[in-house]
């Protein structure tokens, strides 16, 4: 009967501290609510821990993370959520946006501007890249950790045994013939069923325009008229635009591209020797290949090497009720240490030069060079800044799904021009207020 | 006493469709800075609105038909004509039929809700006679007492207890042209003949596997209200049907079938509901692809609503589906009443 109570107390005991420890400090921690789109499991791993140590460091502020999944992959989830939330008045304090995103919340007034608080030290370390993303009618409203990379992925053994040259980086990059010449070479030798991974697996979502928009500006296409923002008319269905995806649809009409792949290992596989490759695939496939693993810039398309870039970026709401909170944990996240915490584990670019110069990775010779590169040269562009990116990138990736899928692309590139124009007329031309 | 589910009626069921019909009328919008103005009837309008246009080959001066680089006759584009005629402002090209030398061509102000609409009844139509017919079978089958119907019970069963965003996510795989186990199984009965089936990317099957999901997940729904039927059936009516010398197919047409009448108009009124929500699997596996031709008024209304935050205007689409919806089971309930009273 004694032993009973003691187990008892000695069970109950520590709740009942624990618990009345929590009252106890709950006011001097204000809440500061995040909301984090669901990541790799490693990375929402790095992410609480960098929470964790936040919390740890100082008394003012905790910081409570929520995981809201559907944000990476094709998703809408994490937006359905944010809009939702944002029509409700129950945005959190933080949250990150994938890329262009931002623009809209930015012009309905959901975001809080970040110019002032960000000093010209911070501002003169950041990569440009992630400042030129970050901003909407010269004000800053986000700011990320990273910035993406993407590339192609090679197999050095692979491309030296179908006679293909590798480039050594972003000034001797393939032309377009280059690149075509490389596609069949690697398709004669047949050491592979297909010859390059297009992550198709990701189905009709942001990818396809992250990942293949880049290819209509190299040929001399865009999303939008970027002079007038008012209309896609003539851009994106004008004829580079129409040669840039019907070299798009040639792909995986000849063959060279897998329209079904079933998971994000076609190139791990051996399924081809080619890939389009995001910087958060660069771990497993240096974990598969090591040194046989080549990042090879993206090719000359036409008119320009063009790729993608952009990522999740944070941005802090108008509805928040705690705003200094959330400035310290930007202050802390955005801290060289905390960054490389982060991009070590997804192989992202870090943001800021300091950061990126404490690490080889991305120096002169290193394995991720081509990132930073394409990045640093202009390479890298950015989607269109306009609110009206929410129906451009549907409109776009809901045609090349189709277009890739063997529909006429002239017919689906005006089928999109007609709802980009629809949605701008129906915003009455997104005015400012 | 009714106050508790009136309160919850009137919160969750009469006010979100009293502020969708208000919105219905306005260019309200998801999240943005503009007011909201008033547009009346322009949303309807811009759903409803068809009309067709003739075109005809281009013909060169001396009246010969002008052909494109592959021979074929050249149309004038539809595209341009609309841009180039006031009258025609809005619309787009729906579909075409052949009409002699030309094509008729009709054109609606939005195409995608067009083919959201006739994908739907096209889906309601299938799904309904296949599904109730294959969960009839199923409950007769479980219904007969051997040994082993209770695991073939959970087994029907147990899709529908399943969520229909897992089953989606399952079936992808399992379609899977080079590496799923459908195209596996399909090559392997056939010999060889049906191989690398393009399920999901071609639009000659992909509103099929759509119904062969949906079918799958949620027969056995029916089946058990079916079983149910079946089992209030009294046991004396065999009896006495077997003494009269009925064989097996008489019992089933002369007693099962008559007794599960109102059985059966339950499940096909409630089958018909169901399936025009279709959204779930259709968001996951195709997202409305390709071309349009598996996206379901559900799915457009999501689309518009809150990924291309049109508020005002889904809502219009929403006001219209109910209507159909009601029309359709006010149609279906008449229609079984009527049949009822002959007997």
């Amino acid at each position: 009967m004694r032993n009973r109570k003691a187990l008892f107390l000695t069970l109950i005991l520590p709740l009942v501290l624990s618990v009345a420890v929590d009252v106890y400090a709950a006011p001097a921690n204000k809440a500061v609510t995040l909301w984090f789109h669901g990541g790799t499991a490693e990375e929402t791993a790095a992410m609480k821990s960098q929470i964790e140590r936040f919390n740890a460091s100082q008394k003012n502020f905790k910081v409570e993370m929520t995981e809201i999944p559907g944000g990476a992959v094709a998703g809408s989830g994490y937006n359905d959520s944010v809009n939702a939330a944002a029509v409700a008045g129950k945005l959190p304090d933080i949250l990150d946006l994938d890329g262009p995103n931002l623009y809209n919340y930015a012009w309905a007034g959901f975001l809080r501007d970040l110019t002032n608080l960000a000093g010209a030290d911070l501002k003169a370390d950041l990569l440009p890249s992630l400042i030129a993303q970050g901003t909407y009618k010269g004000k800053l409203y986000a700011i990320g950790q990273y910035d993406s990379g993407l590339s192609l992925a090679g197999r050095r053994s692979m491309l030296k045994k179908a006679g293909v040259r590798i480039p050594k980086g972003v000034k001797d990059a393939w032309t377009m013939a280059e690149f075509k010449d490389a596609l069949s070479k690697l398709k004669a030798s047949g050491q592979t069923e297909y010859v390059i991974d297009l992550k198709m697996n990701y189905g009709a979502g942001e990818w396809l325009t992250y990942a293949f928009s880049p290819i209509l500006w190299g040929f001399g296409g865009d999303l939008i008229d970027r002079k007038t923002w008012k209309t896609a008319d003539g851009v994106l269905n004008g004829p580079e635009a129409v040669a840039a995806m019907k070299f798009f649809q040639g792909l995986f009409a000849q063959k060279l591209a897998n329209l079904t792949p079933a998971d994000d290992n076609d190139f791990v596989n051996g399924k081809t020797a080619l890939g389009f490759c995001g910087h958060w695939m660069t771990t497993p496939y240096y974990k598969a290949f090591g040194d046989d693993f080549t990042l090879i810039p993206m090719p000359n398309w036409g008119k320009k090497a063009v790729t993608g870039m952009g990522s999740w970026a944070w941005a802090i709401s108008t509805q928040s009720k705690n705003p200094d909170g959330a400035w310290a944990f930007f202050k802390f996240m955005l801290q060289p240490d905390e960054i490389l915490a982060i991009t070590n584990i997804n192989g992202a670019v870090p943001g800021r030069i300091s950061a990126l110069n404490k690490t080889d990775l991305y120096k002169a010779g290193g394995r991720l060079a081509v990132f930073s590169d394409q990045l640093k040269t202009g390479v890298a562009v950015p989607r269109p800044a306009t609110p009206a990116y929410p129906a451009v990138t549907s409109a776009f990736y809901t045609a090349a799904d189709s277009i890739a899928k063997g529909a006429d692309v002239k017919t689906e590139l005006d089928t999109a021009v007609d709802k980009i124009d629809k949605d701008i007329k129906n915003n009455n031309g997104y005015p400012e207020k | 006493m009714g106050l508790p589910g009136m309160t919850v009626l009137v919160m969750f069921v009469a006010v979100p469709l009293l502020l969708g019909l208000g919105w219905s009328f306005t260019n309200k919008r998801l999240i943005s800075p503009l007011p909201t103005q008033w547009v009346g009837m322009r949303n309807y309008t811009s759903i409803l609105s068809l009309r067709t246009i003739r075109i005809d080959p281009v013909r060169d001066a001396q009246g010969g038909i002008m052909r494109e680089e592959d021979g074929r006759p050249r149309y004038p584009k539809v595209r341009e004509l609309v841009k180039g005629d006031p009258a025609l402002e809005d619309y787009g090209e729906w579909f075409r039929v052949k009409r002699g030398d030309g094509y008729s061509v009709w054109l609606s102000k939005d195409p995608s809700f067009m083919n959201a609409l006739l994908n739907t009844i096209r889906f309601v139509i299938v799904i309904v006679p296949c599904q109730g017919g294959l969960a009839l079978l199923l409950a007769l089958l479980v219904n007969r007492r051997l040994r082993g119907t209770d695991a073939l019970r959970t087994i029907f069963f147990a899709p529908v207890v399943t969520s229909m965003a897992v089953v989606a996510v399952v079936w992808i795989f399992l379609l899977n042209p080079s590496q799923g186990i459908v195209n596996y199984f399909l090559s392997w009965i056939s010999a060889g003949a049906l191989r690398d089936i393009p399920w999901l990317p071609d639009r000659r099957y992909a509103h099929v596997a759509i119904y062969i999901v949906s079918i799958w997940q949620s027969a056995g729904f029916q089946m058990i209200i079916f079983l149910a039927g079946l089992q209030s059936i009294p046991e004396q009516l065999y009896e006495s049907a077997h003494i009269d010398g009925a064989g097996p197919w008489q019992l089933f047409s002369r007693v099962t079938f008559p007794l599960l009448r109102n059985t059966t108009i339950f499940v096909v009124i409630s089958t018909t509901i169901l399936a025009f929500r279709v959204f779930t699997q259709i968001d996951i596996m195709t997202k409305g692809g390709p071309q349009e031709s598996t996206s379901s008024l559900i799915y457009y209304v999501v689309q518009q609503g809150f990924r291309q935050q049109h508020i005002g205007y889904a809502s219009a689409v929403t006001v219209v589906f109910f209507l159909f919806v009601l029309l359709v089971s006010g149609i279906q309930k008449a229609l079984l009443r009527s049949s009822g009273e002959e007997e």
